[in-house]
């Protein structure tokens, strides 16, 4: 019964801010003369209600499984590694040089090389950051953030210098070569890409629910300072813990230039970006790896879904970002907590008008008694 | 004008933003809540002054409307942290993706690249000429001809730190921050004094906003904050939440900046990496302010921090 209790109260703590979020995202879509039911229902069609539809929402969900994956891995070690971005940006990047400059690779080995590259390169990356936090204590959430930015300019100076591809008409590396690619399966958009994602996932479930490493993330994630005196060397572990999430980020970027984009634009990771979904991803699917899953397919439908809006509405499919930003908001509280949340305020708030009530009529009754 | 001069000048310019998120954040970071949000409200400012000032072209209202919505931004955040306990560090990365995805969607539907102002302000001058300082000749070409908001933002230094260390307000944000349960023993309103300091930082965010976006460049386009915010940020833990040293790191990475700009001129191909300057410049400083305060640490481990 308790157990149940907990479910039901995990699925109103994400339910309830997704609510409020589409709720406000339609008062904002109202305020400009759009209908936002009929948006809504644009964006659900379109990427559920078909199957066609459905494939292309996993499509998406592929690489969003993935950075959610790597940032939950870190937020529930209570580490702020905001660098999956810059590491599935940078990862994706070089993906594609190994992608493009290889020519006439048997396929199997040109792709293993190419998301071989993207984790290494993840990897790379965040051994900055990590290695910064657990030896020399610097706050890992700012390291990363200007790492990103610094991610973002190597990479512009690259794909308009060297690797810039003459014949595009805009910024844009050369397209990887067909062996490097993911090929389209049953005639939809879904590729192998998202069968490697559940694959990944499948090993994060087993090392959070299964593994040592996974009792003694959340052990760091509550209190760094037992976890270090009950013998857990805490500085190596938050490495670990780092250089995993980085090798998916990369991953992430690699698979998803791979099925996707092909080749690196500087609009490749979207606006806010993989990361940024990775973050909203990890927060909705409570830092649980079926509670990410779930997460990111719901939010690469709202994705998928938020292409087909212009064709029917007026609504510049940035909605989905600004949905985005609200549910978060959201999310960081607890709504669903029993005393500090906002329904135990609630019902605390009910029963004091009630005692209230009861105390004034006892009053009331006293003083009728005395008159 | 030489390099040097001009190196100087940009500094700060450069450094305005961030002192005033600086400034801004200095009293939430002292009231022990970290406002991450510091980006995005200054992005906010950027945006609504700069969309104001087009629509209505009155400089006067860009700045009172934008530093209203900013406000009201800081209410959110501080309604959220404060009031329901949230997560701040999260709520503040929500504010930050909302702001910046808000500013795309609303460009978005009024089908603009971005916001030009350039017919409304000129730029030229709304820098101001100090008489007596002008005239001296090196230093006259770096403090004078500013604008009105970087000038404001390097007086109100000296406001903040005696706000902060010599006003009841400030003794109260200090002992709010450093132990709460002691504060609201003497009958401090905890919560008041928390959404007092986040307000104060997201109204000097504005201002930093529209230095950025209408005073200095007459032009907002989207994520223009690029990061300030979160330099801020670094600069609030490099100087340990105090006024004058925070204000001294946020000179310093506009002087990164400024040096990345104005030596770039120079590089001829690889300008564009010069970009970069800035942020690994507070990477390098971050892990070497780092050392330095853990030098004489004895403590094995981690702490909560």
């Amino acid at each position: 019964m308790k157990n149940k209790n907990v479910i039901l109260s995990n699925i109103y703590s994400v339910l309830l801010p997704v609510i409020i979020a589409l709720f406000i995202g339609g008062i904002i879509i109202a305020a400009i003369g759009e209908n936002p039911f009929l948006t809504y229902q644009v964006m659900i069609q379109k990427s559920l209600f078909s199957a066609k539809g459905i494939l292309k929402t996993l499509h998406f969900a592929a690489p969003l499984i993935l950075t959610g994956l790597a940032i939950a891995i870190t937020f529930k070690a209570n580490i702020f590694n905001m660098g999956v971005e810059g590491a599935a940006v940078l990862g994706a990047f070089f993906t594609g040089v190994v992608g493009f400059s290889l020519k006439g690779v048997n396929p199997v080995l040109h792709v293993t090389l190419c998301l071989l590259t993207g984790m290494l390169v993840g990897i790379i990356f965040t051994l900055i950051p990590a290695v910064l936090k657990a030896y020399f204590k610097v706050n890992e959430m700012v390291v990363t953030l200007m790492l990103n930015y610094v991610v973002a300019e190597v990479v512009k100076f690259l794909a308009q210098g060297i690797f810039k591809d003459p014949a595009s008409g805009y910024v844009s590396t050369y397209a990887i070569a067909e062996s490097a690619m993911f090929k389209k399966l049953f005639n939809s958009d879904l590729t192998l890409f998202f069968f490697i994602a559940l694959l990944v996932f499948g090993i994060l479930y087993v090392i959070f629910k299964k593994s040592k490493l996974g009792f003694e993330i959340t052990a760091i994630g509550k209190n760094p300072e037992f976890a270090e005196a009950a013998g857990m060397n805490v500085a190596k572990k938050i490495v670990v813990i780092m250089l995993i999430s980085g090798a998916v980020s990369g991953l992430a970027g690699a698979g998803f230039l791979m099925s996707e984009k092909y080749r690196f634009t500087l609009d490749f990771s979207g606006s806010p970006g993989l990361g940024w979904d990775g973050m909203l991803i990890a927060l909705l699917g409570n830092h649980s790896p079926i509670g990410v899953f779930v997460a990111s397919v719901f939010y690469a439908a709202l994705k998928t879904g938020s292409e087909y809006i212009g064709l029917f509405t007026n609504v510049p499919k940035d909605i989905v970002g600004v949905i985005q930003g609200i549910l978060i908001l959201c999310l960081s509280v607890k709504f669903v907590s029993r005393n500090t949340g906002l329904m135990g305020r609630w019902t605390q708030w009910l029963g004091k008008i009630r005692s209230k009530r009861e105390n004034a009529m006892s009053v009331d009754g006293r003083e009728g008694e005395q008159g | 004008m030489n390099l040097v001069d001009n190196i100087l000048y940009d500094m700060l310019y450069h450094s305005t933003p961030i002192l005033l998120a600086v400034l801004g954040g200095l009293f939430a970071h002292k009231a022990n809540v970290l406002n991450i949000g510091l980006e995005g409200m200054m992005l906010t400012g950027a945006f609504s002054s700069a969309l104001v000032v087009m629509l209505t072209g009155s400089l006067w209202l860009g700045l009172v409307i934008s530093v209203l919505l900013t406000l009201v931004l800081g209410l959110v955040f501080s309604f959220l942290s404060v009031t329901l306990k949230s997560n701040f560090i999260i709520t503040g990365f929500g504010i930050n993706l909302f702001a910046a995805a808000l500013s795309a969607f609303v460009l978005k539907f009024m089908k603009l690249a971005n916001i030009n102002v350039s017919s409304v302000v000129d730029v030229a001058s709304l820098k101001i000429h100090i008489p007596l300082l002008a005239d001296i000749p090196i230093l006259g070409s770096i403090l004078s001809g500013h604008t009105a908001i970087t000038y404001a933002g390097y007086i109100l230094i000296i406001a903040a730190g005696i706000v902060l260390y010599h006003t009841k307000f400030g003794v109260y944000v200090r002992v709010v921050g450093e132990n709460e349960e002691a504060a609201k023993s003497v009958g401090i309103n905890a919560n008041a004094v928390k959404y007092a300091a986040v307000l104060i930082g997201a109204a000097l965010c504005a201002l930093a906003g529209m230095e950025l976006s209408v005073e200095r460049l007459a032009l907002f386009t989207n994520n223009m904050t690029a990061g300030r915010g979160f330099i801020a940020i670094a600069a609030i833990y490099c100087g340990r939440g105090e006024p004058l040293k925070c204000a001294l790191y946020a000179l310093l990475f506009g002087l990164a900046k400024s040096l990345a700009i104005n030596l770039a001129l120079f590089a001829g191909p690889i300008s564009g990496l010069f970009e970069i300057v800035p942020y690994l410049t507070i990477v390098v400083v971050l892990f070497m302010v780092s050392v330095i305060q853990n030098r004489n640490n004895n403590v094995r481990g981690f702490k909560l921090e």
